[in-house]
């Protein structure tokens, strides 16, 4: 496979969209089949060593599925380089600190609990 | 019957326009390009293409009431009125209906729509088993008349580096085609952001396509076969 190839991308999207679509699934029935929902619980859930691993992945396939989704619009609508290259990094700005700010909570979380 | 034909003559300079038109069709008339053959003959500054009048030659594609068909195989029964006609959208207007196909088949020859073989040729014909003559089916009857490109809003942004469906129905007939040894080469070509990848899968091609081809299935079958050949 190409590095620019525009499979890379499409195949990033479809899998990342499967398992967006899994995550929520699996989030929904956790949601719906345990007790009612309150800070206390939502936090404990969010916090467990099961499910943190997933609220990762779950961002990280969000993040990669916006990227390509955002990507495929610049490259549509915005012709002119350096406006498309500007546009391009504020969307890879914001979708990194997502991720940054996902990682820092969870692990700043696990630090005091240790 | 009540017509809107879009209007637009470069060497005067004016800009386009609608003109309403109110013409009774004869007898015989039975399709839209009867009728405005008729009316051309009241008003011979009308200009469109049209040639074999029964949908093999693809040149009086146009937007009929919205949607990109054949002149020549809508019926005028049930349309609409008026019948509102505009050239194919997003592409360059050369005069009233008629429309600037150069990029269109720049894109075709682009993807080389011819067999490439280097065996020398066999006696008689290339042979292939009627399973490999069926993969065929439902490709090369595309006539080229461009209301899938010019229906597809993945082409109206990108006329100039995305191939369009019908350029990439064309590809995947030369990549289904058993006799053809380019399929590698053919690929790589395709493989590529803009060339296959603009397609979103809106399917207006299909949608619209006056043959009642696929090609959002052809662009399928060739993502699929470039997946095969990379994992």
């Amino acid at each position: 496979m190409r590095l620019f190839s525009g499979q890379r991308a499409w195949l990033v999207q479809r899998v990342s969209a499967l398992l967006i679509l899994l995550l929520l699934l699996v989030g929904g029935v956790l949601l719906l089949f345990g007790p009612a929902l309150d800070h206390a619980r939502w936090h404990a859930l969010a916090t467990g060593v099961h499910v943190a691993p997933l609220i990762v992945l779950f961002f990280a396939a969000l993040s990669a599925h916006a990227w390509v989704g955002m990507r495929d619009i610049v490259l549509d609508y915005i012709q002119p380089r350096a406006l498309r290259l500007a546009v391009l990094s504020a969307i890879a700005v914001v979708l990194f600190a997502v991720m940054v700010r996902v990682l820092l909570t969870l692990a700043a979380h696990f630090a005091t609990s240790l | 019957m009540k017509l809107s034909i879009y209007r637009f003559n470069p060497e005067t300079g004016e800009p386009p326009r609608m003109q309403d038109y109110d013409v009774a069709p004869a007898a015989g008339d039975k399709k839209l390009l009867d009728l405005l053959m008729r009316l051309r003959t009241a008003d011979d500054s009308l200009s469109f293409r049209r040639s074999c009048r029964e949908g093999i030659c693809g040149s009086d594609a146009m937007n009929i009431n919205g949607r990109n068909g054949l002149a020549c195989l809508t019926a005028l029964e049930g349309l609409k009125e008026p019948v509102v006609l505009r050239p194919l959208p997003g592409f360059p207007v050369i005069r009233d209906l008629i429309v600037d196909m150069t990029q269109f088949f720049a894109h075709y020859h682009s993807i080389k729509p011819w067999l490439i073989a280097e065996e020398p040729p066999p006696e008689r014909e290339r042979v292939q088993t009627p399973d490999e003559r069926e993969r065929l089916n439902g490709l090369y009857e595309c006539i080229l008349c461009a209301c899938c490109s010019a229906f597809c809003p993945s082409y109206w942004w990108n006329p100039d580096k995305f191939i369009g469906p019908a350029g990439l129905l064309q590809a995947y007939r030369f990549i289904a085609d058993s006799r053809d040894v380019a399929t590698a080469e053919r690929l790589d070509f395709l493989d590529d952001v803009y060339r296959l990848y603009r397609c979103r899968t809106i399917m207006n091609c299909t949608e619209v396509c006056p043959k009642g081809l696929s090609p959002s299935h052809a662009i399928e079958r060739i993502r699929i076969a470039l997946l095969k050949r990379s994992s």
